[in-house]
């Protein structure tokens, strides 16, 4: 299935090695994530059992948060879905798969993207950002701390992608009120309905006092 | 989602070739071109579309924005949503374009949704995407399980008895009020085709949507010199504010001079199973006066042959009342 | 006070920050397989062959003869009506006939089942159904003799349809072999309602553990529905040896699981001349789907709700749930009160109108007031707040010169006055005998309860109570993941009972401690004495008198006040309907933690918005036709208004520091305040959602 004309890398035995354990976790859904599952207890201790390269996968070359993920994925595995179960980046989330809930995004070259609808391989020298890339509990983003000041979640499934949005938006033209964040904020959909907490974080970032509407 | 093999094409020519040896360039395609995805790949994780090849044209140059000769604009097919609706040649001479698209999807699909891709947008009708149901635009044949099923959003205009879905792209109506140039690159060359002859009534084939053949490629759309003294608006209603698709949407560019309409074209979305010319309401303006009775009368026209179905009778009304508020927009009789 | 009463980080705040928060589809286990759920097609008939037409090598196939032998094929709850797996007989689309599992997902999902049925006609609507699921009434007084009063006679008949939870996390379950029985990790929000089921599937005696991944919202659709999926999950770990992995897709969520109740409610309003109400007969009819499921508790609270925070000595509300060839509906916040509530409070206004007066006084004349009974003869205490909510906000948005000087342009406002009684209903909480732990630490406490976390806020309010009881800073209460096998059973997360019930209980636990530690830190005590956990039951206020059989009596221990006003803008060329502005006044009785109240307001009135003007469900031939989240459209946070939340405290002498419930009030006073608002302009709509095409017929009357 792998086009010859498609970009590829060499492999060393580091990779190899690497390759084999990262397939096993993406295509066959086994992974080791005693870290990431303190409750599992028995399950946790098991050994990740060797499993075969499985057939039909292409290497890719993912440089995500800086570090260049040489993996091998199946030509139909999703960004979000190479983040998640390939790379083991979770944060990332998904909440409807189809670009219609903005749960899953991340910055594709500083841009904000929807990673449920992009193919993973098409990102081959692209610089991918996460959630987990802008910031973590000693040092967050100030965008994460102004969520965590201002309340702006409650179940938190879509705040890294409310996160992911608002760093964005930073960057992109933006009028001053809170009308212009919200229409620019509109492809992250929040069920809890934290939308005001969010604003008032985004706005706080922006160095905007809220201009009021209506 | 079936397996396909991908391809990053390096070149126009190769690009092409790889494509030409596809079946069709319409429905169920096995050769597809792949750019932001926002609607291919939608459609493949649904079944909908199961190409056995992908051609990805990300890296075939094909985004910049420049000044044709005539004074006019060439866009090219790769050039995102997001940077056409930011464009400031574009935000200064084709407000329509850029209202239109900044209205469409979110920031985040914006910035991958390509000219291209957003002009071959596909149906949002909830029977094309659903492989369980009957649809003779997925499936020839098959049936339509919109007419007398779920239809509250989908066509009045141009509608057949296989087809009632609706063309979902906000691009598409504001190109069409600027008499845009399609341009394509295929097997026997270049080609330069209408806006208004690019996509195609459903009739008996709604599988077919496009003129594009085996091995065609959108390079660029080309829009004419901005004429001096009209004004564009895009109005777009939908059901909620943000982040939805139209229930009907207007395009409208206008020139008044000495309180009469000089120069008008119309287009309107969300109600046409293609981007939809108004132009018996444009023959119906140009030259009358720009008053309150002659917006509705135009409005009515426009309207006059729509054929709804069991649940979408409220969007005759709605598009009516759409094309006027946006005339209004647009010559300044109403300011939101 | 130092903790309760002030705005703490939430403990789960930096998890959700950074994306470190694991949620079910997060976590991986060695060897895992995904499962996969094949429904059926039909709304009503019977499943005649199965056929399995792709190659099964890797496959675990589970069908209704893998239950075990010592178990049964029932989602216990209330009534064991409902299966795992569908027998013989069809009751709807989407119900569950077999189950497999694959280690490869696209292998899993490309694999073709095919079942033939015998169709028999199915029954969609409510109203022609034959066959009920539970049928109550509540009498008051005397209606005839109260309609001989009367000087004038509102009808009215009011519609909802079903509402979409749209958690943003759809449902999914890990289900791990462990001990001979079954480990499940999952999006849940009762632990123990998923322990009930396992046990009535797999047999009283099986080991059975539950726990709690951090779950991505619920709003009541992660209530009954994950039982049914942690069975499966369980009956392919079980056969297949493997952890077996079950996430569904967003349109497999919307097409299977459960969805609000759609209601008919019929008023007939007996009021003298001067606005006294003197007889309300109603009629509350429920579609309940095709089992029972909650459906006899859902009828319960809305029924209990339907005559509004009204005083009136002459009350029968008739209600009936009925049996529909559609998949069950169930529990979402508020719990049948938003339909029955949306029902009174667009019937005020349509009988204010009948008076000639505005909407304030036919409620100030009637607004339940101490020392009045409701309508199931609970005669309410000081913890009474319908007027002072319904002056505040009066006063607070300038309602009756806001409402004169709107006249005429494209503006409308609107309000509405509601109640929501906290916690189980009657003796509910009596029956459920709730416990709470707290354990010492070796830096502080840790709380133990099966209350789930799902975006409300439950450990950090929890925590704040204990470290107030305690006189301990905040930071050294932890709390426990909910884990069946190390939490007492707390009851469900449910009915705006997490704080004023089971924080009550913590709030024992902590005095008893604080007994019992003596002039000893926790730490301190711990180091000194070791492990010491302590636990304690629920006891509701021994003055509750309920009586199932008439429903009369106390309804609730205590109930929350709401008062809304919205203004909206409507566009009479397009018919668009804007909400410009909401002002929430809510007594609470104590809001332990303000930033995560006035969330659960903003949030509740945000579906509730959404509820009133965008979310439809399009139910065609028994099945969500619209199962995407572009066709079932919710509110980006461009269609939220700015939103005035003023919290009142009206302390409940038996909530913890005098808190009340308030998950659900929210949800119940956006809806009418809208249709209200509408009503304001002209727009005479009985029904939601207001779509377009709605308020457009509804113009061409005005």
């Amino acid at each position: 299935m792998h086009d010859p004309d498609a970009p590829d890398s060499d492999e060393s035995p580091h990779r190899l090695t690497r390759r084999g354990f990262l397939t096993q976790a993406g295509m066959a859904g086994v992974a080791s994530v005693a870290a990431a599952m303190p409750l599992v207890g028995a399950a946790e201790a098991a050994p990740v059992p060797e499993a075969p390269d499985i057939p039909g996968t292409v290497p890719v070359a993912l440089r995500i948060n800086g570090t260049t993920h040489r993996i091998r994925i199946d030509p139909r595995a999703t960004l979000l879905d190479t983040l998640r179960e390939t790379v083991h980046l979770t944060g990332t989330k998904k909440g409807c798969d189809h670009g219609q809930c903005g749960a899953c995004t991340v910055h594709v070259n500083g841009q904000r993207v929807n990673s449920c609808l992009r193919l993973a391989l098409m990102h081959e020298g692209d610089d991918i950002t996460t959630i987990e890339g802008i910031g973590v509990p000693e040092a967050l983003h100030p965008m994460q701390a102004a969520f965590v000041a201002h309340d702006g979640y409650q179940c938190g499934y879509c705040t890294s992608g409310q996160i992911m949005s608002a760093v964005a938006l930073l960057k992109e033209p933006c009028g001053p009120s809170d009308a212009d964040v919200k229409e620019l904020m509109s492809g992250n959909i929040c069920r809890c309905g934290a939308y005001p907490n969010i604003v008032a974080a985004i706005q706080q970032v922006r160095g905007n006092t809220r201009v009021s509407e209506g | 989602m079936e397996r396909f093999q991908y391809t990053r094409a390096r070149t126009v020519p190769e690009a092409i070739g790889i494509a030409a040896q596809s079946t069709t360039a319409q429905q169920s395609a096995p050769i597809r071109f792949v750019a932001g995805g926002t609607t291919l790949v939608d459609l493949m994780k649904l079944d909908v579309e199961r190409p056995t090849r992908l051609v990805d044209i990300n890296h075939l140059g094909l985004n910049a924005i420049e000044r044709t000769a005539d004074g006019g604009l060439k866009v090219g097919a790769l050039v995102r949503n997001s940077a056409l609706a930011q464009d400031p040649a574009v935000m200064r001479d084709y407000r329509v374009l850029s209202e239109a698209l900044l209205s469409g999807a979110s920031a985040q699909l914006r910035n991958v949704a390509t000219t291209s891709g957003n002009l071959l947008q596909r149906t949002r009708c909830m029977y094309f995407r659903n492989t369980a149901m009957a649809c003779n635009k997925r499936e020839p044949g098959s049936g339509c399980s919109a007419i007398g099923g779920e239809n509250r959003t989908l066509a009045i205009l141009g509608t057949s008895s296989q087809c009632i879905a609706t063309n979902p792209s906000d691009m598409n109506v504001a190109l069409a009020a600027l008499e845009a140039t399609v341009h394509l690159q295929g097997t026997k060359g270049t080609r330069a085709i209408a806006f208004q002859d690019f996509h195609l009534l459903p009739g008996d084939t709604p599988n077919r949507e496009t003129v594009l053949e085996p091995g065609d490629l959108v390079t660029h759309v080309t829009l004419p010199p901005p004429r001096s003294g009209t004004t564009s608006r895009y109005l777009k209603l939908r059901d909620r504010a943000s982040y939805e698709f139209a229930l009907a949407s207007a395009a409208v560019v206008v020139e008044v001079a000495g309180g009469r309409f000089r120069y008008v074209r119309l287009a309107m979305g969300g109600i046409g199973t293609k981007p939809w010319r108004m132009t018996a309401a444009e023959q119906a303006l140009t030259g009358a006066p720009v008053d309150e009775a002659t917006i509705r009368q135009a409005a009515t026209l426009a309207l006059r042959d729509a054929r709804p179905q069991s649940q979408n009778g409220f969007k005759v009304e709605l598009a009516t009342r759409c094309l006027a508020h946006a005339l209004r927009l647009a010559t300044g009789m109403a300011s939101v | 006070m130092s903790v309760v009463g002030t705005s703490v980080a939430r403990k789960d705040g930096i998890g959700k920050a950074t994306g470190a928060a694991k949620y079910a589809d997060d976590l991986s286990i060695p060897g895992m397989l995904f499962g996969r759920t094949v429904r059926s097609t039909i709304p009503c008939g019977r499943v005649k062959r199965i056929r399995y037409d792709f190659d099964t090598t890797g496959f675990t196939i589970v069908d209704r003869r893998d239950i075990p032998l010592d178990g049964r094929n029932v989602v216990a709850l209330i009534e064991d009506d409902q299966p795992f797996l569908v027998e013989r007989d069809v009751r709807h689309v989407a119900e569950p006939i077999v189950l497999l599992a694959h280690a490869d997902r696209e292998k899993l999902l490309a694999a073709d089942v095919i079942i033939e049925y015998e169709v028999e006609p199915p029954v969609f609507d409510p109203e022609a159904s034959t066959e009920s699921l539970k049928t109550l009434t509540i009498d008051k007084g005397h209606l005839d003799a109260g309609f001989a009063q009367a000087d004038v006679i509102v009808e009215g008949t009011y519609r909802t349809g079903h509402q979409e939870h749209v958690y943003i996390e759809p449902n999914g379950v890990i289900a791990v072999p462990e001990d001979g029985g079954i480990a499940i990790f999952g999006s849940i929000q009762c632990p123990f309602y998923v322990v009930k089921a396992l046990k009535s599937l797999l047999g009283p005696k099986a080991h059975v553990r539950v726990v709690q991944t951090e779950t991505g919202g619920g709003f009541g659709g992660k209530e009954e529905y994950p039982s049914m999926i942690a069975g499966h999950a369980t009956l392919l770990a079980l056969k297949a040896g493997l952890p077996v992995k079950i996430v569904y897709d967003r349109t497999e969520d919307m097409i299977a699981t459960t969805k609000r109740h759609p209601s008919i409610v019929r008023h007939r309003t007996g009021v003298k001349r001067d606005g006294t109400l003197v007889a309300m007969d109603v009629e509350v009819i429920l579609d309940g789907g095709a089992y029972i499921t909650l459906s006899p508790v859902v009828l319960s609270r809305g029924c209990i709700h339907a005559a509004g925070p009204y005083r009136c000595d002459n009350v029968r509300i008739r209600g009936r749930a009925m049996l529909t060839n559609t998949p069950p509906n169930g529990a979402f916040r508020g719990f049948g009160a938003p339909q029955t509530i949306f029902a009174i409070e667009a019937h005020m206004d349509r009988i204010a109108e009948a008076l000639g007066v505005d909407p304030v006084t036919i409620r100030e004349r009637n607004a339940l007031v101490p020392g009045d009974t409701t309508a199931t003869g609970q005669r309410l205490t000081a913890d009474c707040s319908a007027l002072p909510v319904l002056r505040e906000a009066v006063e607070r948005t300038d309602f009756r010169r806001k409402r004169e000087a709107l006249r005429g342009t494209n503006r409308g406002i609107g309000l509405s006055l509601f109640y929501h009684g906290s916690g189980f209903t009657g003796s509910g909480e009596l029956r459920l005998a709730s416990k709470a732990a707290l354990e010492l630490t070796d830096h502080g406490v840790r709380i133990l309860v099966s209350s789930t976390e799902i975006g409300q806020g439950t450990r950090t309010m929890h925590a704040q109570i204990v470290a107030e009881t305690l006189g301990i800073p905040y930071e050294d209460v932890d709390v426990a993941q909910p884990d069946t096998t190390l939490v007492p059973d707390s009851g469900p997360t449910v009915a705006s009972r997490t704080c004023m019930v089971v924080g009550r209980i913590l709030q024992r636990c902590a005095e008893d401690l604080k007994r019992r530690l003596g002039d000893l830190t926790p730490a301190e005590y711990y180091r000194a004495h070791g492990p010491f956990t302590i636990v304690r039951e629920h006891e509701p206020p021994g003055w509750i008198q309920w009586d199932d059989e008439t429903y009369t009596g106390d309804a609730y221990a205590t109930y929350a006040w709401g008062c809304d006003v919205v203004e909206v803008e409507l566009d009479a060329d397009t018919c668009e309907v804007r909400p410009l502005h909401l002002t929430a006044v809510q007594e609470v009785g104590k809001a332990i933690h303000p930033a995560l109240a006035r969330g659960q307001i903003e949030g509740g009135s945000a579906q509730g918005i959404g509820y009133a003007i965008v979310e439809h469900v399009a139910m065609r031939d028994g099945v969500m036709a619209n199962a995407s989240l572009t066709n079932y459209t919710i509110p980006t946070t461009l269609d939220t208004p700015a939103m005035d939340i003023v919290l009142l405290e009206n302390p409940y002498e038996d909530g913890p520091f005098g808190a009340k419930g308030l998950g659900e009030l929210p949800m119940d006073g956006p809806a009418p305040a809208v249709i209200n608002a509408l009503r304001h302009l002209g727009v005479d709509l009985s029904e939601i959602p207001a779509t377009p095409e709605r308020v457009m017929s509804a113009c061409g009357s005005r």
